[in-house]
């Protein structure tokens, strides 16, 4: 096995002692005020266990805090000694034909149109540095619907053709999707790996500019330890009000919270699972995943592989970055809140999937920590609910004895007279580490006016910090509702499956939101009213929780439109850097997804892609030429003919998509398909005739 | 006007009587109309080159129904077409049937990234094409350069806990388990 060579990173120590020490006393200071403002008499059950909730919240709030503290200090100060961009003095290989890169991309029955323009913009980037010799495309396709099969093949076949010899863009779509994304990469890694030093792995919505494709590489090759360097992408291309919402805070408040990551993680960072260059020897020397033992959702394949791939390779003493200093990275956002918490559900098995890796042997403490953080992300909204509940019940009994903390018509909680400061202290210091951070990237934009100009000035950024600040509080409880469903679902043993992601932008329908924000409304309803009469006093607090619930639907179908997006572009709201001085790859994005290639094959026009591959001679011969070697066995073949027979007798209309995708997964089948239909009584198709 | 994909209908259906033998004047003129059809499909749009063609087909599906039964001429002219091709594309491109490469050599023609490819395929061109499809072919995988990449073992801290210790106490109150009878 490959082993990394090299000295250890300097600052590991010092920085972490700082960040850890800042996280654990803030939580401790936060503790001692919350335990101070209980009773005299001990503390009670309810007390003890409000006191271990808030521990545990308090540290999440409070690392995430330091992170962005201490990365708006690096970014203001403007340097990192010892961050990758200046790590490595060894010199850069001489040209790049020594070594080939692979641009891999899997994807799953994703839009191949939007797949293909984002792959032919890096490479027309690429191409524009004058440094694309050494660089290969491979899609990765797990693609099982058979129309989008098809389309990929097309779309494949096309651009292969345009680039010439030698090939430069390979395709190929696996047999058995095991192992879902981080099977279809150890499929890569096992028949091609061999023939690249490094893989640059993308999502199917990423999109990286050709310099910072080439300056990894660079990075790369300067540290030979180095396994992986992680760039953060920035959420771009939509345009609906909640998506472009996102796109600012991510544009704005990101590259803060990179950098504070990358301050104390430095070569112990981690793997975002996309927008990534991976040097591909360690990587499946040391990457294979095993299966966890047990069932499914938390036994089985590892669903979120990126954090577990992370841990390997530094178990295995290679380093992993996150080179926050570069731009030029980005990916898209769910356009609504609807298709955010969809995400979120596949996203929280893979996470929660983690807990059972936190005491694992031999994995680094801080690949714990990222362990533990992926699954706290999750945690935290169950906990946080939880919190609410016991902090409301602690308030009914509380008004039921004397000194209460609620009475009356007074709008303050009314503590026992020696400890409403610190209670007071504590809701305050829980607020201000919550919004500090956005009030710190502020600072920043003042500090860097052509920054602030294209966040559309520090006064419009201000305004669109407090608007979406107050929709975070609206959209938090319902987020926070979401999450909690999901976790209950995947401890009561509920599996999540490999959903499509929906990426493009589309409105929220009435239907639609009541489907998924109904049971959130009426969980509002019944908190308010029980709040209302039960505990008046406590009431007033609880109402941005009850709006964010109440809300739900409007809010959700709100956010979800375009036209409203649009309208807060032209009022230069939640301008994102990236929307006023366009990057020049995204750019190119937008060009070739306005004036798209044509594919070949279009002497015959169908409805159904799937149908050309079986009738069209071209789409046909393509599709073939690209399906393995494989005879079916008897089995098989009777199934085969089955779906033939279906389709004679009953049409086309009758067939799911995996008995048609089955129809053509095989070539002789294929080729005798293809003939049946064309000895029919009747031609397939309706060719012209002069 | 481009050929459009008609309706399933347009399909045989299991269980139709099939049509009268006494109506079919020969093999050839049945499939004839078709067979144009198809190679319209292919991308022969010229009259006189689909004529030739048509010769040929015509040509190697009576050679085949002289030497052996033929259940369907329809089916046997269709496969005829595509045997044509096939030879075609082995000559011009020098194969000794190799299967892939013809395959990603027909999908090259058929696609129309060879220009005058119909012309050859009828002999109605002189020059060879082999370069202009050998650039028009498309290479799907590089050759392959493997990697071992076994699973990395990760060993869960407190997998199986409950049955360890389950059977160090059965191990203790029950004594040492008897040894499997079977060798």
């Amino acid at each position: 096995m490959s082993t990394p060579q090299g000295r250890g990173v300097p600052g590991h120590h010092y920085r972490r002692t700082v960040y850890f020490s800042l996280v654990l006393l803030t939580t401790l200071g936060a503790m001692i005020l919350l335990s101070a403002s209980f009773q005299e008499g001990g503390i009670r059950a309810l007390e003890l266990l409000m006191l271990v909730l808030y521990a545990i919240l308090i540290l999440w709030i409070s690392a995430s805090f330091w992170t962005a503290t201490l990365g708006f200090l690096l970014l203001l100060r403007g340097r990192d000694p010892y961050a990758i961009a200046t790590a490595g003095r060894e010199p850069v290989s001489e040209g790049s034909e020594a070594f080939k890169i692979a641009l891999v991309m899997p994807v799953y029955n994703e839009d191949p149109a939007r797949v293909f323009a984002g792959l032919r913009a890096m490479y027309q980037s690429l191409v524009e540095t004058g440094k694309h010799e050494g660089f290969e495309i491979f899609i990765l396709s797990d693609t099982r619907d058979p129309n989008v099969w098809v389309q990929e093949e097309l779309l494949w076949r096309q651009w292969s053709v345009e680039l010439g010899r030698p090939s430069r863009v390979f395709y190929r779509n696996r047999v058995e999707n095991t192992s879902r994304k981080s099977g279809n990469l150890a499929d890569f890694c096992r028949n091609w790996g061999g023939r690249y030093r490094y893989m640059i792995v993308l999502d199917a919505d990423s999109i990286m500019s050709g310099d910072t494709l080439v300056e990894l590489v660079a990075r790369m090759e300067r540290n030979p330890g180095v396994g992986l360097i992680q760039v953060p992408p920035v959420p771009v291309n939509h345009s609906s009000l909640f998506a472009r919402m996102l796109q600012f805070a991510g544009s704005l408040y990101g590259p803060m919270f990179a950098a504070g990551l990358s301050y104390w993680q430095l070569g112990t960072s981690n793997f975002w699972g996309h927008n990534a260059i991976i040097r591909v020897k360690p990587f499946a020397d040391h990457c294979g995943l095993p299966r966890l033992p047990g069932k499914e959702p938390f036994g089985g394949d590892i669903l979120s592989h990126d954090f577990v791939e992370a841990a390997l390779l530094r178990r295995a003493g290679w380093r992993v970055w996150l080179a926050y200093d570069l731009g030029g990275s980005y990916e898209e956002v769910p356009p609504t809140l609807i298709d955010y918490a969809k995400r979120d559900r596949r996203w929280c098995q893979g996470n929660l999937q983690h807990s059972r890796l936190l005491l694992a042997r031999g994995f680094k403490p801080l690949s714990r920590v990222h362990f533990a953080m992926g699954v706290m992300s999750y945690v935290a909204s169950p906990l946080w609910l939880l919190f609410l509940i016991v902090a409301g019940f602690a308030a009914y009994l509380q008004s039921l004895e004397r000194p209460a903390y609620f009475f009356g018509h007074n709008l303050f909680p009314v503590w026992p007279e020696s400890y409403a400061v610190e209670m007071t202290t504590v809701l305050f210091v829980t607020l201000a580490m919550l919004f500090l951070p956005k009030i710190l990237a502020l600072v920043l934009l003042a500090a860097r006016p052509r920054l602030a100009k294209r966040f559309g000035g520090l006064s419009r950024a201000s305004l669109s910090v407090v608007i979406e600040s107050l929709l975070s509080v609206l959209l938090a409880p319902v987020l926070m509702l979401f999450q909690s469903k999901f976790v209950l679902a995947i401890l009561l043993r509920q599996n999540v499956g490999w959903p499509t992601q929906q990426r493009g932008d589309r409105g929220t329908g009435l239907a639609e939101a009541i489907g998924a924000h109904a049971y959130q409304t009426l969980i509002g309803v019944a908190t308010g009213l029980v709040a209302y009469y039960y505990v008046p006093s406590f009431f007033p607090w609880f109402t941005p929780v009850l709006a964010g619930l109440l809300l739900a639907v409007p809010v959700s179908m709100l956010t979800s439109r375009t036209s409203l997006g649009r309208l807060a572009r032209r009022a230069g709201l939640f301008l994102a850097a990236e929307e006023s001085a366009r990057p020049r790859v995204l750019q190119l994005l937008d060009q070739q997804i306005s004036a798209p290639p044509a594919p070949p094959c279009r002497g015959i026009e169908g409805k159904d892609p799937w149908l050309r591959a079986v009738v069209d001679p071209c789409a046909y011969a393509l599709h073939s030429s690209l399906l393995p070697e494989q005879t079916p066995s008897r089995r098989r073949r009777h199934y085969l003919e089955g779906l033939i027979f279906q389709l004679q007798d009953e049409g086309a209309e009758t067939l799911s998509a995996g008995e048609k995708r089955a129809l053509i997964s095989h070539r002789d089948g294929l080729f005798e398909l293809h003939e049946l239909l064309w000895s029919g009584p009747r031609a397939p198709v309706d060719t012209a005739r002069d | 006007m481009t050929p459009t994909v008609e309706g399933w209908t347009g399909l045989g259906r299991a269980g139709e009587p099939p049509a009268d033998e006494s109506e079919r004047p020969d093999p050839w003129s049945g499939a004839a109309e078709r067979v144009g059809d198809y190679l319209r499909a292919m991308g022969v749009i010229d009259a006189f080159e689909l004529e030739l063609l048509g010769a040929r087909v015509r040509h190697r599906l009576l050679a085949r129904m002289a030497s052996a039964e033929v259940e369907d001429p329809l089916e046997a002219a269709i496969e005829e077409v595509n045997g044509l091709l096939d030879e075609w594309l082995d000559g011009e491109l020098g194969m000794a049937g190799e299967r892939h490469t013809l395959l990603a050599a027909r999908a090259a023609v058929l696609s129309g990234a060879a220009p005058g490819w119909t012309a050859r395929f009828a002999g109605v061109a002189g020059e060879s094409i082999a370069g202009a499809i050998r650039a028009a072919t498309a290479q799907p995988t590089p050759e392959p350069a493997m990697l071992d990449m076994p699973p990395s073992p990760i060993l869960l801290c407190c997998y199986g806990v409950r049955q360890r210790i389950a059977a160090r106490l059965r191990r203790l109150v029950v004594g040492r388990a008897p040894t499997s009878p079977h060798p």
